[in-house]
């Protein structure tokens, strides 16, 4: 009874479905899918990939992760594996795309930071779009995805001081960004819910 | 002090990504092309399985398998009768002259055999 399966299906705990998965139980790998499928493509998008695009690496990425299911031994959480996993999809698509190397040096851009917009709703998302790429990419890989600098330095192919240089610049733009009232209104209410 | 909370904080935000409104559709999208790569996979074994098949049984009789068999029953006869003059009182084997019976246990063996390959090869599809 395939209702029935479903059913027992979303009970249980990611780890478990991951040891389903592993034998070839696709509905089990389904049942991740359908709980962290958003995360990842939500991932994807603030790490500056088009909606289209990022479902599409997305797809890729969980079809990946299913081949490679095994390898998860539940040593941190599925959702993190999974974003690493979809990260460095993106990278090697963007790589081949030869897009990457636009990270490599972005001294001279200096966006403006309209830190006084009081009448636009500020949630991460906007302030992410006032980030250069290169510090998109870095602060979406070290802080979404959970890579370490050196990760990311290594799955961008840069060196370790632009990354960190790129995270920092990131940072302090965000920092200003989400310091307005809205901002911290906005994600006041969505804590919250 | 400021800059960890400021960066924990950045942390949460990025967990907290709302649900999309087509993420079941996402998830069947994404079951569907893994049953897809299943059906080829199981096709591609079971196609292979069947050129394997044939090509065996073709080997089998292009290699007078029967022939053999008949010469192995000759050689089983000869070798009981050989074994009845050197030891005429060892009534042990008394059935040993039944040649082909030598045959059918070792054709069953291979039936066994296969049984366990093909039990393998559904577990593993």
């Amino acid at each position: 009874m395939p209702g029935s399966k479903t059913i027992r299906f979303a009970s249980l705990h990611d780890v478990e479905l991951c040891t389903h998965a592993a034998v070839g139980e696709r509905r089990a790998f389904g049942e991740l899918v359908r709980r962290h499928g958003s995360s990842v493509r939500g991932l994807l998008r603030r790490m500056g990939a088009q909606p289209a695009e990022a479902d599409d690496v997305a797809q890729d990425a969980f079809l990946t992760a299913f081949e490679r299911i095994a390898e998860y031994r539940g040593e941190g959480s599925f959702a993190g594996w999974m974003k690493r996993i979809a990260a460095r999809l993106y990278l090697r698509k963007l790589q081949r795309d030869r897009k990457l190397h636009l990270f490599a040096d972005e001294s001279g851009i200096e966006e403006e930071i309209q830190g006084g917009d009081a009448d636009a709703a500020i949630d991460l998302d906007e302030a992410l779009k006032t980030l250069s790429p290169g510090e998109r990419i870095c602060v979406s890989l070290c802080f979404a995805a959970g890579l370490s600098h050196g990760e990311a330095a290594e799955a961008l192919n840069l060196p370790l001081g632009t990354v960190k240089s790129h995270v920092k610049r990131g940072l302090d733009k965000l920092r200003t960004r989400l310091a307005t009232p809205q901002g911290a209104a906005s994600q006041g209410r969505r804590g919250n819910g | 002090m400021a800059e960890v909370d400021f960066e924990r904080r950045l942390e949460r935000m990025f967990q907290d990504i709302p649900a999309f409104p087509d993420a079941g559709e996402f998830a069947e999208r994404i079951e569907r092309r893994l049953d897809r790569g299943w059906a080829t996979r199981r096709w591609l074994i079971g196609a292979a399985g069947v050129v394997g098949g044939v090509l065996g049984a073709s080997q089998l009789i292009m290699s007078n398998v029967f022939q053999r068999v008949e010469s192995a029953e000759g050689s089983a006869r000869l070798l009981s009768s050989s074994l009845s003059q050197v030891a005429p009182q060892a009534s042990l084997i008394p059935d040993l002259s039944a040649g082909s019976g030598i045959v059918w246990a070792a054709m069953g063996v291979a039936i066994v055999m296969m049984g366990f390959v093909l039990t393998r090869v559904i577990e593993e599809i």
